[in-house]
């Protein structure tokens, strides 16, 4: 081989070697890399919803000077529509600013208000009192690849306009719409109008209305539909409220009155939010107050939910169209984003124009219009993607609508649009160490008494087999042991429990009797057979759990009259699931067991001998031995062991997946179940929007499991290390 | 060991040898458990497949009537007087007195849409009689489970082609053609029809990729257009000419039928399309009764599921759980055995290395879902998106990568079994003796040389017994896979005769999740239990096979360098 070739190799030897050295290094880095960037994305995920929103002035947009009744941007939020009081409809493109098509109704108009639940429909009241549906349309084309929208006012109906009565100003009426069925309220001096129309169908001629009317004793100045139409508030700038009964919507009826101002404070503005359920009333000292409809001893009642303070009289209330939100403008100019369920105050801007004469929130929040008297058309963009969610919002008791108190409560989603989201962390925290908590409390002491029992009784025989055949249990897959538990051990449990409760008693009576009679047995025979109890013992834990389920029923009827379920109500007062904590703690006990066996019998085994032999030497029985020295010494790494069963508890996802009902209760009763963090995940995760608040809530629930174990995983493997020292120096 | 046999009880107690049983009990109630755990799934499961005799029960329903009820009787339970007395809201009188327990039986009469419910309880103690009639026959229906009666006619076009005896006889070679039609016409849906499917979408998705580009008056662009057209034309006059061979076959398919008489005298004709297999269990010797076990477990390992996974087989299942098992090896090898190196023959032990031990425990402990919510957040909607968003965009806004499927299931389960690959491979590199590397290294070898031709040779017994055990894992798991990529009913496998034959974006069936499925999701648990426990038994010995096998390995290293330790 020449002088060059052998260079060549060398030089090719080097860079190979090099070549390794980085690949491997890279390889370590990417372990931490692994661990921070599952840690670092759900941060990332879970950030936003902490961060504040945020309001900026957007497009100005300049359109003809009119008395502006409305303005609405469209749901993809790139137009919008102004109606005005001669009875013109604008279109405008909110990018540009520049006014688009335009259509003239013909009639001038008192108020025009959005009709909720229907994107574009707006019902409309002409100055002889007739009530006419416009429908704004935004139709899409493609235009050489370009998007082009061309917005359209329509009749929403075929009829004519329908005469329901003049109202007193544009609050001073209000329409409801769902289903079939459309209602119209108008206040006219004391008389309010109700008019019903049943069967209604979009594009199609409005039935007849029905109306009635009601004679109210006092004067009122703001008229806002309850939910589904049920009832309707009737509000006093002098802070006096009215709530008529319409479940016969011909029938009004007065049910409730009282205050909704606090002291001489003046009502300044009403909005209902989302839903209708929960009325917001501002005053002129600049509170704003959330109430609602509660469920007294004595009927229903309104009461103050939270307030939120202005900087000045409140002078409109602007509610978002999908969420339980809402923007205040006040006297002095300030904006402000709030949001009820959370109790938060979002963020706040000083507008440059003075009063204004009409606002909206676009469709999907992202955007403040307001109108100003001269027809000059300010947006503000909103940024506000996770209001509903706060610190305390998440662990702390919230006044949902419609319940009578606070509470802690998780029910994420509902088939109804109007729904409040309930994202309260803590039942399923609660519910997380539920499981955790029953599942060790079967597994510590089975798991660490037979670690002992193994590492220090335990014929070396037998242990060979015993352990690696205890470990391999933690192999044995959990979605088996849910299952089992779910469709063999609870139904099993439910129809036999007298008989599993005395398994409690029988069992070490069973094992006791066993030692007892051993022990009248002759030496010569029984040492012999020293180190194999667990063996000699296993036909007796067969034979007691029969015996347990033989007799269960002779205890069922002596003990519990009859019904152990019922006895429990009765006596206990706790109600009993199929699929309840009992079944989860003992399966999920199973599933824990190998590994606290497993870390324990380790730490025990690994008790220097001379440790063992010296206090035996000194007199000591086996026992005392056992109790004073070897689990003395070899605690912490029980503890660890402990520790880590735990957080493979908490993060157990089948057994109670299958095993509980999942609701989501916060009660110890162990025989009802839970909801888990981890199950919780598992159900809800799939059925989440990509980056709700829903979702990112879940990612918390995640992060939240994460740094649990992380904790516990870490503390185990610290007094692991720890120990290890310790038997190093012993 | 010291012992006064004349002790009392307090001085016995004080012994502690009383604690020292217990402590012994606490090992015998886990041996028991487990024990008890294996063999539970083990019995139910085996039995699935052995052919029960078919009993004819008389007795008196709920309602004091009598009746005939021909099926299976799955299982007896003893439950207490006052839930049984509840549930039927019967009085104590129905009871013998002082009767505390009622026993009951749980009785598949099949026959579901024909003569409903399919599981009935009957009551022990209502029971006239109990025979087993060795003609009642069992049929297997392609839907609707089973059914049971006694074969009276087979029809042929309608018209009678045997009776009574001679029809037992004639019923087996009918459906054995039947059988083979019913083969063939899988294999033109399976192969033919989803291959013609597939090719058309891909001829769409072409055209909206040339859409998206634009400028399609080009001519080169018009001609790839025409072509486009040409093969779809094609295509779709295959599609029509498969479809017509189908109907044909579909024709033939119904030609034969049979008359069944239930157990309550009415009869049902049932035509042979429906029917998958029939038996007669009692005339059945042990002989006939074992051919028949092990063709249904055969049946079981190799067929298609069936009624919303109620019947048939599990081939999908096990399929899609070995795909995906072996494509998060073939990732999760290489890093592990990398990240093992680096920690045991390259890194200065010290700060570093204490924190990626810490890292490597931390993700040992962390909860499975955690990754499964990592993995869908990060590798399908992050890393499948941005993928779609390059590679894919013709096929927008329905998603290539960016959802749940095979290589995010495999890379999520890398990601969690990464910990135990490593340290199983270290505790390997530990017990290789240093005298080993140093005689590498003294005979001129370099630190990378040593690694590949010494170390990692030797070692390689503890990275396969790590990847083993990686395997058993990742087989097991649920909870993640149920966010990133597992589906109850995949219509196609992961692999197929279409371009490029491994579909790594493909959702895929799963052992585990089949489990969790079958047996909470179904609309017919009862049903659909005893397939479960199937399922779970062939879970349970894949995972203790490959536990035992891991075990053994690691044996057989800890002996291998017992002369050599230094």
């Amino acid at each position: 081989m020449t002088q060059g070739s052998l260079t060549a190799v060398r030089r090719g030897r080097r860079l190979a070697n090099t070549l390794t050295t980085r690949i491997v290094q890279l390889g370590g880095a990417g372990v931490i890399a692994a661990i921070t960037l599952i840690f670092l994305y759900l941060l990332w995920v879970v950030a936003p919803i902490f961060r504040s929103a945020s309001i900026e002035p957007g497009p100005r947009i300049t359109l003809p000077a009119a008395e502006i009744l409305l303005v609405e941007a469209n749901e993809s939020d790139d137009y919008g529509l102004r109606l005005d009081g001669s009875g013109r409809g604008l279109f405008f493109d909110l990018a540009t600013g520049t006014a688009g098509t335009e259509r003239d109704l013909g009639r001038a108009l008192v108020a025009a208000r959005p009709v909720a639940g229907h994107n574009g429909l707006y019902a409309l009241i002409d100055t002889n009192g007739a009530l006419g549906f416009v429908q704004a349309i935004y139709p899409i084309s493609f235009q050489s690849g370009a998007r082009v929208v061309t917005p359209r006012l329509d009749d929403a109906f075929e009829d004519d306009w329908i005469e329901v009565g003049r109202p007193d100003s544009a609050e001073a009426y209000d329409v409801h719409y769902a289903g079939q069925q459309l209602l119209v309220a108008t206040l006219s001096g004391r008389t309010v109008t109700v008019s019903q129309f049943r069967d209604v169908e979009a594009g199609l001629y409005l039935e007849e209305p029905r109306q009635a009317e009601f004679t109210v004793g006092r004067d009122y100045d703001y008229l806002v539909f309850g939910p589904r139409g049920l009832w309707l508030y009737l509000i006093s700038a002098s802070g006096d409220f009215e709530l008529l009964d319409l479940a016969r919507p011909l029938e009004p009826r007065s049910r409730y009155s009282g205050r909704v101002a606090r002291g001489d404070a003046r009502v300044s503005a009403v909005a209902p939010l989302l839903g209708r359920y929960s009325l917001i009333v501002g005053d002129d000292r600049g509170r704003v107050t959330q109430w609602f409809l509660v469920r007294e001893e004595s009927g229903y009642e309104l009461t103050p939910i939270r307030t939120f303070q202005t900087r000045a009289a409140a002078a409109r209330i602007v509610p978002e169209q999908r969420r339980k939100g809402f923007a205040v403008v006040d006297a002095e100019g300030t904006v402000t984003l709030y949001h009820a369920t959370s109790g938060r105050q979002l963020a706040e801007h000083r507008m440059e124009s003075g009063a204004i004469a009409a606002a909206s929130i676009a469709p999907r929040a992202g955007r403040l219009l307001t109108a100003l008297p001269d027809g000059v058309l300010q947006t503000y963009l909103l940024h506000n993607e996770h209001p509903e969610i706060s610190w305390s919002a998440l662990w702390s008791k919230v006044w949902y609508e419609g319940y009578p108190e606070p509470v802690y409560s998780w029910q994420s989603s509902s088939a109804d649009n109007d729904f409040e989201p309930k994202f309260s962390l803590t039942p399923l925290l609660f519910g997380t160490l539920k499981g955790a908590f029953y599942a060790l409390l079967f597994a510590v002491p089975v798991a660490v008494m037979g670690a002992l029992y193994t590492a220090y009784f335990m014929a070396p025989a037998m242990r060979r087999i015993v352990k690696p055949g205890i470990e391999i249990m933690a192999a044995l897959p959990t979605v088996i042991l849910g299952f089992l538990a779910g469709l063999w051990l609870a139904p099993l449990v439910e129809a036999n429990l007298a008989a599993v409760l005395s398994i409690l008693f029988v069992m070490p009576l069973g094992i006791l009797g066993t030692a007892w009679v051993w022990s009248r047995i002759p030496d010569s025979i029984s040492s012999r057979y020293d180190g194999w109890q667990g063996l000699l013992l296993l036909p007796v834990i067969v034979a007691t759990v029969w015996i347990a389920f033989a007799i269960g029923p002779w205890i069922e009827i002596r003990v519990f009259g009859g019904s152990t379920q019922g006895w429990i109500l009765e006596n206990l007062g706790l109600s009993y699931d199929q699929r309840n904590s009992l079944v989860v703690g003992l399966t999920m006990g199973l599933a824990v067991i190998p590994t606290i066996f497993s870390i324990a019998e380790d730490a025990v085994y690994g008790v220097p001998t001379h440790l063992i032999n010296g206090s035996l030497a000194l007199g000591a029985t086996r026992w005392q031995t056992l109790v004073r020295v070897v689990l003395l010494t070899a605690s912490p790494g029980i503890f660890s062991a402990v520790m880590i069963g735990l957080g493979r508890a908490v993060g157990e996802t089948m057994i109670v997946l299958m095993a509980t009902g999942n609701t989501p209760i916060m009660d110890l009763n162990i025989f009802e179940g839970m909801r888990t963090f981890a199950a919780n995940i598992a159900v809800e995760l799939p059925e989440s929007a990509v980056d709700s608040t829903h979702y990112r809530i879940l990612f918390l629930a995640a992060m939240v499991l994460f740094l649990i174990t992380f904790v516990f995983n870490t503390l185990a493997e610290v007094v692991r290390q720890r120990l290890r020292t310790r038997y190093g120096n012993l | 060991m010291l012992k006064d046999k004349t002790l009392g009880v307090r001085a016995w107690f004080g012994s502690g040898e009383p604690w020292i049983w217990m402590n012994a009990g606490a090992v015998a109630i886990s041996i028991a458990a487990v024990v008890g755990v294996v063999g539970l799934i083990a019995v139910r499961g085996f039995a699935h497949f052995w052919p029960a005799d078919v009993a004819l029960i008389d007795y008196v329903d709920s309602l004091g009537e009598r009746r005939m009820a021909l099926g299976e009787i799955i299982e007896s339970e003893t439950l207490p007087a006052y839930q049984y007395l509840e549930a039927t809201g019967k009085t104590a009188e129905d009871l013998a007195p002082g009767q505390i327990t009622v026993e009951r039986w749980l009785v598949k009469t099949g026959n579901r849409r024909i003569a409903p419910p399919d599981f009935r309880w009957v009551v022990a103690h209502a029971v006239t009689s109990v025979t087993y009639p060795e003609d009642a026959v069992v049929l297997e229906r392609v839907e609707w489970g089973n059914a049971y009666g006694y074969l009276r006619a087979v029809y042929e076009d309608g018209k009678v082609s045997s009776e009574g005896t001679a029809a037992w006889a004639d019923l087996a070679g009918r459906i054995a053609r039947v059988a083979g039609l019913r083969e063939v016409l899988r294999g033109l849906e399976r192969s033919d029809l989803n291959r013609i499917n597939y090719e058309l979408n891909r001829q769409r998705l072409q055209r909206r990729a040339i859409d998206l580009r634009g400028a399609t008056d080009d001519p080169a662009t018009q001609a790839t257009l025409a072509a486009i057209e040409a093969a779809e034309a094609a295509l779709r006059s295959e599609y029509d000419e498969v479809e017509q061979r189908l109907r044909a076959y579909q024709a033939e398919l119904r030609r034969d039928s049979l008359l069944l008489e239930l157990a309550d005298g009415t009869t049902e004709t049932i035509s042979l399309a429906e029917v998958v297999k029939a038996w007669q269990p009692n005339a059945l010797g042990v002989g006939g009764k074992t051919a028949h076990y092990f063709q249904a477990l055969g049946a079981f390992l190799t067929e298609d599921p069936r009624e919303a996974n109620t019947e048939g087989g599990i081939f999908p299942a096990i399929f899609g759980t070995v795909m995906m098992v072996l494509l998060m090896s073939v990732l999760v090898t290489p890093f592990g055995v990398i990240a093992a190196v680096y920690l045991r023959e390259y890194a200065r032990q010290g700060p570093l290395v204490r924190l990626i031990r810490i890292a490597v425990n931390n993700l040992a402990g962390v909860p499975s879902i955690v990754y499964g919510v990592f993995g869908l957040g990060f590798f399908v909607y992050f890393l499948g998106g941005s993928l779609d968003a390059l590679f894919f965009p013709e096929a927008l806004p329905s998603p290539t990568f960016g959802t749940p499927g095979l290589l995010w299931a495999s890379l999520t389960l890398a990601l969690l079994t990464l910990p135990v690959v490593v340290v199983s491979t270290e505790e390997g590199l530990t017990r290789i003796p240093r005298s080993l590397r140093e005689g590498s290294l003294a005979l001129g070898a370099t630190k990378a040389e040593t690694l590949f031709k010494v170390i990692l040779p030797v070692a390689s017994p503890s990275i396969l017994t790590g990847v083993i055990l990686a395997v058993a894992r990742a087989a097991g798991e649920v909870a993640p896979l149920m966010l990133v990529g597992v589906v109850k009913l995949a219509p196609t496998l992961p692999i197929d005769g279409n371009f490029p034959y491994v579909h790594l974006e493909r959702k895929f069936m799963h052992l585990g999740f089949h489990i969790y499925d079958v047996g909470f999701q179904s609309p017919n648990v009862e049903a659909a239990r005893p397939l479960v426990y199937a399922t779970a038994l062939l879970l349970v010995i894949i995972i203790l096979v490959l536990n035992l096998t891991a075990i053994l390995l690691r044996g057989r290293l800890e002996n291998r360098y017992r002369g050599v330790e230094t």
